[in-house]
């Protein structure tokens, strides 16, 4: 037994908790870091709370035309039955920023997620070209009436082959084209899709049209959205309002496309609108708010009885603050 | 040529140079791959894309704003692009480079309305989109490290520390009128109220480390924490023992205590660190339960001195001090610093000494019980620890 314990031992006694001490210091995390700021990327802001975001302050990607070519469609033409209207899609593996500094391995037609708006007049022929330069098998399926052999499910087109699409374009309204190569939600997720618009034989009242196709990006893999958007990137249209003129009509071809979620809406705020389920009847409902499942579709008209900047967005509101919300510039 | 005259004609000194030849060759070897790793790795397949993990911690809530730390714990840079709260895109401010190296912090600064009490979720996507989250158990406005705050988080490691301890270290003078057999028992009794703890905190450890990114985690950490201190107690209990084998009394006691006091070091840590984050609702239930657990530790020390003749009220004092001041200081770090790493680091060190003590105690037990080690005493008394920590483990 120790009988001479002393008071150097007692110190002794105490070594773990002294050799702690640089362990600690180990651990310790780095106080160091210089106060250098991050502002001049665009992330500080002035303001409290994130729903009044709106202009350069705003998380976006692009500049201020990159997505015009989805937003706005190429001009109706007029009835003319059997006249051909040829497209050239291409299958493409490629980077996208979803979101301001995000980038998402995406598949797409001819480069941009959504692909290119696809416009027809009832009648016309419409005669679409398929190439897949991708790594995986492709198709394109259309909303609408068509022969089954050009439906785009059994004709499965290999990388590095081709295939055309031929069919009379109709019924009128707006429908949308997506890839239906399996696995179909991966083939959909990754940003095989697009608007498709039929004219009717009677030509619609002239407007200042608009297309938006409404998905998400599930960036990291776990099977949910981390960002949603109109037309393929977070917040644009909330660093770029949409400039409309006051009592001036707007028409917008609006398309679900969303994967992983059931369900998407768009609300406009300030104003009513006259939604067209479809675009393929004359029937409509007087709302502001609309809600459409993947697949669904259809036509808005508004007339803005006043001026000034009004939101609009998914009413499921993690959607808007994950990327889903925007502006309209309403000025005389 | 011979390997032996070879060797003969080296010499000594020679063959000791020698052993820097695989080192060199290592070195080489190492920046040939270096070199030409990527067409190697092109052989057995394609590197996989960035993993992205962040390591988000000391997450603060300050009115109006909420600041967390994030490492980049993967060999890859590793770039910021969004921040979240609760799945909603907000703006941020960085203090520093938006793009992390290997191991490199940044802070992260988000102007926020949060809710006080409420749980909030914290996400970082990277430029490749993976995001990472971290889930808070309630937001509460983080202590500054005020005076205040000081001393709050000073009774606190006072309260579950150092009081139970010198409360349980009173049994003293019962202990000293118990027989030889009862007295055995309560030494066994400490080994296995030493063992909950070596378990408990080993297990705490492996949560610990498992939470970490990999790059800083791994059981390998584990092991070292526990392996340092078993050894330094075992080197310390070869110096008290001084030749006669069996360390015992007074010195026996120290190491209880060392042992205890590793642990309460730890405990003070989990305790400061769950006040800090708001990760506790607790209040003092919480830390009633903590004073009750540790009162048993003061009893664990108390045992192996009541054979002994007189000891001093100073000594007793000290001992008291090596077994539950360490909870102060843990108390501070988990308030103010807040370090997984140095959490997984202390309870595995707890682990370690805590182990030690127990084949100290068993040797003890061994040499000095009536009937040795497999006595009824012994046996019930060593259960009995076990079962008195958990019940009172309960509480907490």
């Amino acid at each position: 037994m120790a009988k001479n314990f002393t008071r150097k031992q007692v110190l002794a006694g105490s070594l773990p908790f002294v050799a702690a001490a640089p362990l600690a210091k180990l651990a310790w995390p780095s106080t160091a870091h210089g106060e250098r700021s991050a502002t001049h990327m665009g992330h500080e802001h002035a303001q409290m709370g994130h729903a009044a975001m709106i202009g350069a302050e705003v998380p976006a990607p692009g500049g201020p035309h990159a997505q015009d070519d989805v937003t706005f469609p190429p001009r109706a033409l007029p009835h003319q039955p059997g006249r051909v209207r040829e497209y050239d899609l291409t299958a493409l593996d490629h980077s996208i920023e979803v979101a301001q500094d995000v980038h998402f391995d995406a598949w797409s037609y001819n480069g941009s997620v959504p692909g290119p708006i696809i416009r027809a007049t009832e009648d016309d022929l419409l005669r679409v070209n398929f190439s897949n330069a991708g790594s995986h098998p492709h198709t394109i399926h259309f909303h609408g009436i068509h022969p089954g052999k050009m439906d785009g499910v059994f004709e499965t087109v290999l990388p590095g082959g081709s295939f055309t699409y031929e069919f009379p374009a109709r019924p009128y309204g707006m429908h949308l084209y997506h890839c239906h190569a399996t696995p179909l939600k991966k083939h959909i997720h990754k940003g095989l899709y697009g608007a498709f618009i039929i004219d009717p034989a009677k030509p619609r009242p002239p407007a200042r049209e608009l297309v938006m196709v409404m998905n998400g990006y599930d960036t990291d893999g776990d099977g949910e959205n981390n960002f949603y958007t109109v037309n393929g990137r977070a917040f644009y249209y909330a660093k770029y309002p949409i400039r409309v003129r006051k009592g001036e009509l707007v028409r917008i071809y609006l398309a679900n496309l969303t994967e992983f979620d059931l369900i998407n809406s768009l609300h406009l705020h300030g104003e009513f609108f006259r939604y067209y389920p479809t675009g393929s009847t004359d029937h409509f409902d007087y709302t502001d708010t609309v809600v459409l499942c993947q697949g669904e579709r259809g036509m808005l008209e508004i007339e803005f009885h006043n001026t000034g900047v009004f939101m609009f967005h998914a009413h499921q509101s993690e959607f808007a603050e994950l990327g889903w919300m925007g502006f309209f510039d309403v000025r005389d | 040529m011979e390997s032996g005259s070879f060797a003969a004609r080296l010499g000594g000194a020679r063959w000791r140079l020698w052993a820097l030849v695989p080192v060199l060759a290592l070195v080489g070897a190492v920046s040939l791959f270096a070199t030409t790793g990527d067409s190697l790795l092109d052989l057995v397949g394609q590197n996989p894309p960035p993993r992205d993990e962040v390591d988000i911690r000391r997450v603060e809530f300050h009115p109006g704003e909420i600041r967390f730390k994030i490492t980049n714990p993967q060999r890859d840079d590793l770039t910021i692009a969004t921040v979240t709260v609760d799945d909603a895109v907000v703006p941020y401010h960085v203090d520093g480079d938006s793009t992390l190296g290997r191991l490199r912090s940044a802070t992260i600064v988000v102007r926020y309305d949060w809710i006080d009490g409420e749980p909030l979720k914290i996400g970082v996507t990277s430029s490749h989109g993976i995001e990472t989250s971290k889930e808070i158990a309630a937001a509460v406005e983080t202590p500054e490290a005020s005076g205040k705050g000081f001393l709050g988080y000073g009774v606190i490691g006072f309260l579950v520390g150092i009081l139970p301890v010198a409360l349980g270290l009173a049994w003293l003078p019962s202990l000293r009128r118990a027989s030889p057999e009862w007295l055995a028992a309560f030494m066994a009794l400490t080994a296995g109220l030493l063992t909950f703890l070596a378990l408990e905190a080993l297990a705490e450890a492996i949560d610990l480390q498992a939470a970490l990114p990999s790059g800083l985690g791994g059981v390998g950490l584990v092991l070292l924490g526990v392996a340092s201190t078993y050894l330094l107690l075992t080197l310390l209990s070869r110096q008290f023992a001084r030749g006669e084998g069996v360390v015992g009394g007074v010195a026996l006691a120290t190491l209880v205590a060392v042992g205890i006091g590793l642990h309460n070091l730890g405990e003070g840590l989990a305790i400061g660190t769950s006040f800090a984050l708001g990760e506790l609702a607790l209040g003092s239930f919480f830390v009633v339960g903590f004073m009750v657990h540790n009162v048993t530790e003061g009893l664990g020390i108390a045992t192996p001195i009541a054979g002994q003749r007189r000891v001093s009220l100073g000594r007793l004092a000290a001992l008291a001090l090596i077994a539950g001041a360490p909870a102060i200081p843990g108390a501070w770090l988990g308030g103010f610093v807040t370090s997984d790493v140095l959490g997984v680091l202390f309870f595995a060190g707890a682990a370690g000494a805590a182990l030690e003590v127990v084949v100290e105690v068993g040797r003890y037990v061994a040499r000095q019980a009536p009937g040795g080690l497999s006595s009824g005493y012994v046996l019930g008394g060593y259960l009995a620890g076990i079962a008195i920590m958990y019940l009172t483990g309960l509480l907490i």
